[in-house]
């Protein structure tokens, strides 16, 4: 029966607890009588006949017919599909997005269908490697459709591809991938790891334009975002989804979105214990860790990247819906928060996090200085409904090595972006300002999205942004451990130890500061009272 | 001087001697044997009353034979060094094959209690077990018995000996499987052994497949064990039925779906099911999953026996059936006509 | 009262060219200069003047000739034994021996100082830093004052110059100001190029920092486009800074700078666009390797450091129509533009260190150790003496 999440008040018998710190973890000693840790909820159970599950959800489907009968022979039909941001670390074989595709398929040969298009929905984020393609959707379905041209990335400067769906009241235009705008039926294939994602969100940041994105992923929209993973009604960048997802819903094309939830369950034995509780780690797992952490200090740094993204997680799916949207989403949401809400009561003064060596923006590559900043302030910061676990103007405390180490290959705006913006402002609506429109429209990126491997040109600015309402929460915010010049950079304060970082932090929030430590990963969000 | 015979007759000589040598021998045995004969039964043959008929002895050949043995401990160690060892780097060599479809085992193999299965190939070649046992993943490939031809392996005491102990066969009838023989087999299966069953009975004569039985559905029906279609492809070419000597090649296995038996479906149709999946997979095989399932799903998947014709046309087709697949792509370019089209 | 001399030992001169390439500046303790007392030079005709220097500079091409890494494509513009040193303020010597106006000297050994009539082409036009005579007329080869065994030069206490050399100082400069004159002139002469579009600056030394001043003190009314420095120590870019760079960043930064910048895709290594125009204030191979591939078609790199026997992959050259021009000295009007750039940008202060000419080799460890040492100008202080 797996323990839901709770929050441990730190005194003088807990041990050392674990932070993450990039490619390699740390031990720390919180000061025992004003620090709790707070422990996400076990994994719950995976569903046991995944297949059977999958059946069942296409055939009895929320507020529509079920799928067979939305099928017919001469359709256009087109299966978008998350990209390969998530989940982390990767699944084992057969991943969800093979096994649901797998299922259409069937279903679709059995009603002639031949028009089929299978489309990536990476948004501005960057086109796969075709090994992860093949890992996503499997062997057979990559070996069927690729070589015939009916699988391929979304590609948003493409603009001979793009359709204007309509819009909103706001004056926010959805343009999205035209193949799909112009579809019989969309069949969404999602992986729901956090409540940000899923929904209306799918194809109106998945298949969209630099110009529809550009209405919300925005400083002043993120900044009103609170949270991210949290109250959907204060947050600005949900209402703009909403309205968007309103106007496809009015006058796109019919939509069936499948929606699938996973466990916590994110770490191949034997390193299961990283997200057990440290007073139940066995001798064994106590060993291991030791000589995990030794073993890395020594392991050049590629190495132990390439060690740690080749890990594949066992988590499994714990719900499958499919069906209208807005349906779907609804009863998503209640699993992802039953899988990672903990209820906490009030703010703490600091806030700690580890940080790892992956977020959605790096899958098989390599965490530089701006995605720390996106995965502290960005998303760990706004694991929470309510209230941030810290109080405003508080300090929060990041642990990651923060080497100046860029992937040229995946992240070249990124290399720009940290040499010339950031050293000019950190401030989001500065460089939004300032700098935002050169690097969207530079040829050359473009050149590396459309053809490379390389995110959009603008997404270093939205992984900044990502962070924008910490960084605007925040009073100081220190990162433990990080190469100095870089941290300065970011416009962070560096520091050694974690006791050095409570001390700089004395000076913003005094000396009997009380610290929250979030446990992650895995994944969880807080409740705050 | 006295000249008694012509001397070119030497070879008498020798002769006259064997047979005193004969002699010899016959009374030493006689002499040694002599108490004997008056002890009689049980230390000679019993001699038979009038009127009775003895019956035939159960020959321990054929069905018969025991392969419990092979089943133990020490055999099933035995068998592992053979198996991943020589076994493994033999398919290698002579079949370079190409294994897929393992993720469709996943579900099966994640379970706590991993279950028995039986697996349900096409039968082209001998090279089809070794290459099963190398391609089927654990747990299930350390328990793992192979329903071999009864009239084929186990029909000399060494030959049935050492199918039992390299390939862990179980003799099994062709055509119409024994109620001992399916019942040890039940037994096994409820023990935890999983099962190898050609449900095509044997070898491919002419390269095209043959009918399905069912014993691999009975068997299935009788005790829940799901069943695995698997689709070979290749081993035909490599050391077919009639070819004296195996020639190098490359081979393909894809496992299918797990099947379990539908409730009330009777063995016949569950067979059928069976024999549709393995179709499928085999033009899964050959061309890909799309197709394969666009034509699943019309009824229209290429069959197995392959087409109606007789004599020269069937082989003709067979030529043209195997350039889709492994046997296909030679494995070193060592053409030595021009290619004229 | 002393003078450093160089002489022709050719031992002694390989040793400085080992010593150099361990450690930059170690050529002038085992090499073959020596401190000597002074002796009064003869003058070479009578118009010519007695100088007392007050300060002199330490160059980069003064430190190549040390260390030994100077071609040999010197050798017949130089006479042996010399003073080094060619960055001189001095006072003028009054017929009694008390020093008279103070004066900045442009060394340049031209046809009028060798007395030679009619001029050369390039003297007769003005541009005296092409003087074709420089190994000619009644004065011994060389180059210029601190090159040449007639004249002397700029480390010793006295030395002799012909009128046409010598500039005013303003009175209102400090000696240390004065001392920048000459090396100034070198970066109003190649300022003269300036076109206002894209440029980049490679090297924040001495040479690159002057440059970056004369252009933005003499031609910031024509610049519409940004100009970019590499600089490689933290007190180098904050000066840049200061003297009015637009960017200043580290080498290996620069290329993706002007990528940016001037809207660029990449062949390779290759930006496709580029700056109009790279002053390499460096001179070696990999500096004059790297501003030819961030140079635009058709755009120029001038070559202000001195090179030696560089390297060089030219196939872009070629295929992009870019060009390689060498900025060699100055004309007189640059020693009157220097005056005013220095004036402007307050330049006295970029004179980090001087030394008294007895411990020249602290001296040169210190100007061959600049940048990391967060010098930029070194002198010898002979006042006094």
């Amino acid at each position: 029966m797996p323990r839901p999440g709770f929050v441990l008040e730190v005194d003088r018998s807990t041990p050392s607890i674990m932070f993450w710190r990039g490619e390699n973890f740390s031990l720390e000693k919180l000061p025992a009588g004003r620090s709790r840790v707070i422990y996400p909820p076990e994994p719950l159970e995976a569903i046991k006949d995944i297949d059977g599950a999958i059946r069942h959800a296409l055939l009895n489907p929320h507020d529509q017919d079920p799928l067979p009968t939305q099928l017919f022979p001469g359709m256009k039909l087109t299966i978008a599909f998350d990209d390969v941001s998530l989940p982390l670390p990767k699944m084992r074989r057969p991943d969800t997005r093979q096994r649901v595709i797998e299922a259409v398929l069937d279903l679709a040969a059995a009603a002639g269908v031949d028009d089929v298009h299978l489309i990536a929905a990476l948004g501005l984020h960057r086109r796969m490697h075709e090994y992860e393609l093949r890992h996503a959707l499997g062997d057979r379905v990559y070996d069927s459709f690729h070589p015939r041209g009916m699988l391929y990335q979304h590609d948003a400067e493409d603009h001979d591809n793009l359709a204007i769906i309509g819009t909103t009241d706001h004056g926010e235009v959805l343009e999205i991938n035209k193949r799909a705008a112009e579809s019989d039926l969309i069949i969404y294939v999602n992986i729901n790891s956090v409540s940000m994602d899923g929904g209306w969100k799918s194809i109106t940041t998945g298949l969209a334009s630099y110009r529809c994105l550009s209405h919300h992923h925005n400083p002043e929209t993120l900044e009103n975002t609170r949270s991210l993973m949290g109250h959907r009604h204060q947050s600005a960048l949900h209402t703009s989804v909403w309205r968007m997802g309103k106007v496809l819903k009015d006058h796109g094309p019919k939509i069936f979105q499948i929606e699938t939830t996973l466990n916590t369950d994110m770490f191949p034995a034997p390193f299961d214990f990283l997200s057990k509780r440290e007073w139940e780690w066995t001798a064994r797992d106590r060993a291991t860790f030791l000589a995990t952490t030794k073993s890395l200090n020594r392991t050049p740094i590629k190495l132990a990247r390439k060690i740690f993204h080749n890990m594949e997680g066992p988590h499994q799916m714990t719900s499958v819906q499919a069906g209208d949207t807005d349906a779907v989403h609804k009863i998503t949401l209640e699993k992802v928060y039953e899988q990672q809400l903990v209820d906490v009561v009030g703010q703490t003064d600091i806030l700690t996090m580890g940080i790892p060596y992956v977020c959605p923006y790096n899958p098989d590559g390599v965490m530089n200085p701006i995605l720390v900043m996106c995965m502290g302030l960005g998303y760990l910061f706004n694991m929470y409904r309510n209230k941030p676990l810290v109080r405003e103007g508080g300090v929060i405390i990041m642990t990651h090595p923060c080497y100046r180490d860029f992937n040229p290959v995946h992240h070249p705006s990124y290399i720009d972006f940290f040499e010339q913006v950031l050293a000019d402002t950190t401030s989001p609506a500065e460089m939004s300002r300032k700098w935002e429109k050169q690097y969207a429209e530079d040829e050359w990126y473009k050149h590396l999205y459309r053809t490379g491997n390389a995110y959009h040109g603008v997404h270093p600015f939205y992984a900044w942004y990502w962070g924008a309402h910490g960084l605007q929460h925040a009073g100081k915010v220190i990162i433990v451990g990080g190469d100095p010049a870089t941290v300065r950079r970011l416009g962070f304060t560096p520091a050694s130890t974690m006791d050095d970082a409570f001390e700089i932090a004395s000076d913003v929030v005094g000396r009997d500061a009380t610290i929250t430590h979030l446990h992650a990963p895995a994944l969880l969000v807080a409740d705050v009272q | 001087m006295k000249r008694s015979a012509p001397t070119r007759l030497s070879s008498v000589g020798p002769l006259r001697r064997a047979a005193k040598v004969g002699d010899a021998a016959g009374a030493a045995v006689q002499a040694l044997l002599k108490p004997t004969k008056a002890l009689g039964f049980p230390y000679r043959k019993p001699s038979v009353p009038k009127g009775m008929i003895v019956p035939p002895n159960v020959s321990k050949l054929g069905a018969n034979f025991e392969t419990g043995w092979a089943r133990s401990t020490p055999a099933k160690a035995a068998r592992r060094m053979v198996t991943n060892g020589p076994m493994h780097a033999f398919v290698r060599a002579i079949a370079s094959p190409e294994i897929v479809g393992l993720d469709r085992l996943a579900d099966l193999e994640r379970m706590k209690e991993t279950p028995a299965v039986i697996f349900a190939p096409n039968h082209h070649s001998h090279v089809d077990t070794p290459l099963m046992i190398t391609a089927v993943p654990e747990p299930w490939r350390s328990n793992l018995v192979i329903a071999a031809a009864a009239d084929y392996f186990f029909d000399k005491r060494v030959k049935g000996t050492l199918a039992a102990l390299t390939l862990n066969a179980f003799p099994i009838d062709r055509e119409v499987t024994s109620r001992k023989s399916s019942d040890e087999l039940r037994h096994l299966v409820d023990d935890g052994w999983s099962l190898v069953i050609f449900p095509e009975g044997g070898r491919s004569p002419d390269g095209w497949g043959q009918d399905f039985k069912g014993g691999a559905a009975y068997l299935s029906n009788r005790t829940g064990a799901p069943v695995i279609p698997v689709f070979i492809d290749g081993t035909g070419s490599i050391f077919g039925k009639g070819m004296k000597r195996p020639k190098a090649g490359k081979s393909k296995v894809v496992f299918g779906a797990p099947l379990l038996p539908i409730e009330d479906e009777s063995t016949r149709r569950f067979n059928a099911r069976i024999e549709a999946a393995v179709t499928a997979l085999g033009d899964e095989a050959l061309t890909d999953y799309w197709t394969a399932r666009q034509r699943a799903a019309k009824g229209t998947s290429p069959k197995l026996t392959g087409p109606e014709y007789n004599g020269w046309r069937r082989q003709w087709a067979l030529a043209e059936h195997r350039k889709l697949g492994k046997a296909g792509q030679r494995r070193r370019q060592n053409r030595r006509w021009p290619d004229l089209g | 009262m002393s003078r450093l001399v160089f002489s022709r030992k050719p031992a002694r001169f390989a040793m400085a060219r080992i010593a150099g390439a361990i450690m930059p500046g170690a050529g002038a303790s085992v090499g073959p200069l020596a401190l000597e007392p002074d002796e009064q030079l003869p003058l070479p005709t009578s118009e010519w003047v007695r100088l007392h220097t007050r300060m002199a500079g330490i160059c980069g091409s003064d430190l190549s000739l040390i260390d030994g890494t100077a071609s040999a494509y010197f050798d017949p513009l130089v006479s042996y034994p010399f003073t080094p040193g060619h960055e001189i303020v001095a006072d003028v010597a009054n017929p009694d021996g008390t020093p008279g106006r103070r004066v900045a000297v442009v060394p340049v050994l031209s046809c009028v100082t060798r007395g030679i009539t009619p001029l050369c082409p390039a003297c007769t036009v003005g541009r005296i830093n092409l003087c074709e005579r420089a190994a000619f007329g009644h004065l011994s080869p060389g180059l210029q004052t601190g090159f040449c065994a007639d004249t002397g030069g700029g480390w010793a206490h006295q030395m002799v110059a012909h009128p046409s050399q010598l500039i005013d100082v303003p009175a209102d400069f400090t000696d240390e100001a004065a001392v920048l004159i000459e090396p100034t002139a070198c970066a109003a002469h190649a300022a003269a190029r300036y076109t206002g579009k894209e440029t980049v600056i490679i090297g924040a030394g001495t040479l690159g920092l002057l440059t970056l001043a004369a252009i933005t003190a003499t031609r910031d009314k024509v610049r519409h486009a940004p100009i970019v420095v590499t600089a490689r120590y933290a007190e180098q870019k904050r000066l840049a800074k200061k003297l009015g760079a637009d960017v200043v960043c580290a080498s290996d930064e620069m290329p993706r700078y002007v990528r940016s910048a001037t809207n660029s895709l990449v062949f390779g290594d290759q930006l496709t666009c580029g700056a109009a125009h790279v002053i390499d204030c460096v001179g070696s191979s990999d500096s004059l390797q790297q501003a030819l591939r961030v140079v635009a078609p058709g755009g120029e790199v001038q070559v202000v450091g001195m090179p030696s026997n560089v390297s060089l992959e030219l196939t872009s050259l070629w295929h992009r129509e870019t060009a390689i021009r060498g900025c060699y000295a100055y004309t007189h009007a640059d020693f009157h533009t220097a005056i005013d750039v220095i004036r402007q940008h307050d330049l006295g202060h970029l004179v980090s260190a001087t030394y008294a000419l007895k411990d020249y080799t602290d001296a040169i460890a210190h100007a061959a150790a600049a940048g990391r040492r967060g010098a930029v100008k070194v002198a010898f202080d002979l006042r006094g003496s």
